[in-house]
């Protein structure tokens, strides 16, 4: 028995077509997907006063706790309320399951390859499965990484994997972050505003809880401390409160019940951290940070910085403090690197990708850079150096202009970009106006690494607002989901 | 185990939350007495209120009160007035946020409701139509936020330095109450406003009766223990809140034995016989006291470190010798 569009209700779903992308909730029949079949029908059941009531609910919610999100236009960072769709993205249990063992295998083929980069002598590079001058030429790459001793060779212990699903249904890797990934306190305050608003919906949903993420996070950075040592002393380094994501900051540090610090309540004495606290200096034995590498340390790296802690650097190659996510990871964020991750699998891991990455063509090899180039207004083109979606081009919504500068500047500097086959990201029914309409979507999840890998449950779903936009980052404009992960059904 | 820069931000949380409530007051007192500033009595009742917060630097800076919607917004809403309410309701947001990660949430968002709720944000300068209503809600959500910090927070170093913070800052509003009566040469400031302006009327009805005297209320609001805005008992509170941080930070020793020292000259009547003779220098003399106890507790927190920049924006208008510049 399948529900078919259009249904008798409130009419939020009338006129709803999916389009030519995969719809999470909807066939191509326009019949509803099993994980959704229930909540079709709840907001079937809803009117649209009904519904703005909820938004207001919801925002009120976001403005009170000042869940906000900075965009940074030319002139300055303007403070807006987190926005977030109230029609929740499902994903059911087997699904979940294979999407999170690609999940865990790709992180675990990327920290093998940063492990062999810093501390094990390059042997991926030696056997040429990654080239070297494109690694030695990554601005993620960082000469003073190595040599430091990581605890089980987990460099990346926090890492957003940005995912999506194609046309064809299947999900595939758009992006990697292995510095500072962000985004987790909105998953979790998306879940607290959804069952505030809408505790109805989650009646007849066996969904996975979230509330869990500070203890699988402490438990991580615990088993970071160097030496193993009992009850290491862990704090978050924060740029302050003037950073865009400084409430994720302080969410972090008070669900794992750890200090929030900034550089300057840290000092390093005989190549020893420690905070400043009203009792003098104590030890601290894991500093989950969340500055850029260039930032860390204002002696080894940028002098101007003073956001670090002067000496830092030397702490850490004296084995005394463990930095998390550790230093370097940027070359692995590298889009030009991401082409290879999937051979890095097959080399360190011996197996094939349980998720493929997007087909995608390196512009310093000339074959592929012709072939993209001839045909770059149906592709996409990344800078390799940005995020946020910042400098893309996506070829079909170019003009030829556009189209023209992008191949001269590919062209004069092939090792600064990738082009990507175009994915039409899949759909999912969101409120515009007075109705729902398919928006598309991506999903970043979280796997966190330490003495053993775990994959935080769902993850942050991100969803363009606007008709038939591919851009899903909130810094231009995108809105969020609640991600429910089905627990597995019980015989 | 607190950091320093944590403690300093709770300690200035409680300032700022005391002096938020406390002008609020004052101005909502104020605005019903003051229904304009032609008069000599009038402008003298603005003057004496300006100098009762101590901000007779920061009114120098603007200019002479001419009328009653320039003090409303010099006293509310003047984002250049550090002593204003909107600026002490910004204050206790800007250091909350600092330790929104060990403070209840409750707390944070109370204290973000109340800075996103006031209307003129954004329009310095602006005196609203509905000034009773603005003040009656500053005042609702101060309290409410002391509440929680009561109810809901843990009893560890973070909660002893807003405890901390709130009592000094309300001693130093009741002893510049008292100075500034004191010198109030044409007798704007009698008994029943000083104990309306420190929410204690309905308090010395209940112990000495309806006819206050200007004499007893000074002695009643310096030392009566059991009244919580009296000097004595705020002087006691923090005394006992350094007390329990003294045993981890031996840093605050110094300004815990002050403390004592001044609650005791308090106690035994050294302060009230001298104000017999001299009253003025006296509250002025121990005016000078309490702050230096401020900057003690200040300088026991904060390590020798840089942090000039953070300490800036604590600078108390209007009062010489005070600490935490």
């Amino acid at each position: 028995m399948v529900d078919l569009l259009p249904e008798q209700g409130s009419g939020l779903l009338d006129r709803y077509q999916p389009g030519g992308a995969f719809d999470e909730a909807f066939d191509a029949d326009g019949a509803v997907r099993g994980p959704y079949r229930r909540i079709v029908e709840r907001f079937r059941e809803l009117d649209i006063d009904e519904v703005k009531r909820l938004e207001n609910l919801v925002a009120d919610e976001f403005r009170r706790q000042g869940i906000t999100f900075t965009v940074y236009s030319e002139e300055e960072g303007t403070e807006r309320i987190w926005p977030m769709d109230l029609f929740p993205r499902i994903i059911a249990a087997a699904e979940w399951d294979e999407l999170s063992r690609g999940l865990s295998q790709r992180v675990a083929a990327m920290n093998c390859f940063l492990a062999d980069l810093y501390n094990g002598g390059g042997q991926a590079i030696a056997d040429g499965v990654v080239p070297r001058w494109l690694v030695v030429s990554s601005q993620g790459f960082e000469r003073n990484a190595v040599g430091i001793r990581v605890p089980h060779s987990a460099h990346c212990n926090i890492a957003g994997i940005d995912v999506v699903r194609a046309a064809d249904g299947r999900y595939r890797v758009l992006e990697d972050n292995l510095r500072s990934p962000s985004g987790i306190s909105y998953v979790i305050e998306n879940r607290a505003a959804m069952a505030k608003a809408c505790s109805w919906l989650f009646y007849d949903h066996p969904v996975e809880p979230t509330e869990q993420y500070g203890r699988m996070l402490r438990s991580t950075l615990e088993s970071m401390a160097p030496d193993g040592r009992d009850s290491p002393h862990i704090v978050v380094l924060t740029p302050g409160i003037f950073n865009s994501a400084y409430f994720e900051h302080a969410f972090l540090a008070r669900s794992m019940g750890v200090e929030l610090v900034e550089g300057r309540d840290l000092v390093v004495d005989d190549h020893t951290v420690y905070s400043r606290t009203i009792e003098g200096l104590v030890k601290v034995d894991v500093i989950y940070r969340r500055i850029d590498d260039d930032f860390l340390d204002p002696v080894a790296f940028r002098p101007d910085s003073t956001l670090g802690v002067p000496g830092l650097l030397g702490a850490l190659r004296a084995g005394t403090v463990t930095v998390c996510n550790a230093m370097g990871n940027g070359v692995v964020d590298d889009k030009a690197v991401y082409p290879y991750v999937p051979e890095l699998i097959r080399y360190y891991l011996g197996a094939e990708p349980i998720i493929d990455n997007v087909t995608t063509y390196t512009m310093w090899d000339p074959d592929q850079r012709a072939e993209a180039l001839a045909r770059l207004d149906q592709l996409v083109a990344k800078p390799v150096g940005e995020s946020g979606g910042y400098g893309v081009l996506i070829g079909p919504h170019a003009t030829e202009q556009e189209l023209d500068q992008a191949r001269a500047t590919i062209e004069a500097e092939p090792r600064d970009w990738i082009v990507q086959e175009l994915v039409h990201l899949s759909t999912l029914p969101s409120f515009a106006e007075d109705r729902l309409e398919p928006r598309h979507l991506d999903l970043r999840p979280f796997v966190l690494t330490g003495e053993r890998t775990q994959v935080f449950p769902g993850g942050l779903t991100r969803v363009a607002m606007r008709r038939g936009s591919l851009i899903v980052n909130s810094s231009q404009g995108g809105g969020s989901k609640d991600t429910w992960v089905l627990a597995p059904e019980t015989p | 185990m607190i950091l320093a820069r944590h403690a300093e931000a709770l300690l200035w949380t409680g300032r700022y939350l005391e002096r938020a409530e406390s002008t609020s007051r004052c101005l909502n007192y104020a605005a019903d007495s003051i229904t304009h500033l032609r008069s000599d009595e009038a402008r003298a009742e603005g003057e004496l209120l300006v100098r009762t917060l101590g901000l007779q630097e920061e009114l120098e800076a603007v200019g002479p009160l001419e009328s009653r919607p320039q003090l409303v917004a010099f006293l509310l809403s003047d984002t250049d007035n550090p002593g204003s309410v909107v600026s002490a309701v910004t204050a206790v947001r800007e250091n909350l946020r600092r330790v929104r990660d060990r403070i209840p949430i409750e707390m944070w968002e109370e204290a973000n409701g109340l800075y996103l709720r006031f209307p003129f944000l954004g329009h310095a300068n602006a005196a609203p139509s509905n000034l009773h209503e603005v003040l009656l809600m500053v005042r609702r959500a101060c309290q409410a936020i002391s509440g929680i910090l009561n109810e809901g927070m843990r009893r560890d170093e973070g909660h002893a330095f807003v405890v901390i913070g709130r009592m000094l800052e309300r001693s130093i509003f009741t002893v510049g109450l008292l100075e500034a009566s004191h010198a109030d040469s044409r007798g704007v400031m009698d008994a029943t406003r000083m104990l309306r302006l420190t929410s204690s009327l309905q308090a010395y009805h209940r112990q000495h009766g309806n006819a206050p005297d200007f004499d007893g209320v000074v002695r009643y609001l310096l030392r009566a223990p059991d009244l919580p805005r009296s000097v004595l008992a705020c002087l006691g509170r923090a005394e006992e809140s350094l007390t329990g941080l003294g045993s981890t930070a031996s840093a605050l020793d110094r300004p815990r034995r002050k403390a004592g020292l001044l609650r005791a000259r308090l106690e035994l009547g050294e302060v009230t016989d001298a104000m017999d003779s001299a009253p003025v220098p006296t509250l002025a003399g121990f005016m000078n006291e309490l702050a230096g106890l401020a900057a003690d507790v200040q300088a026991g927190i904060v390590p020798p470190l840089a942090m000039a920049s953070v300490r800036s924006q604590y600078v108390r208008p209007g009062r010489a010798g005070e600490g935490a510049r």
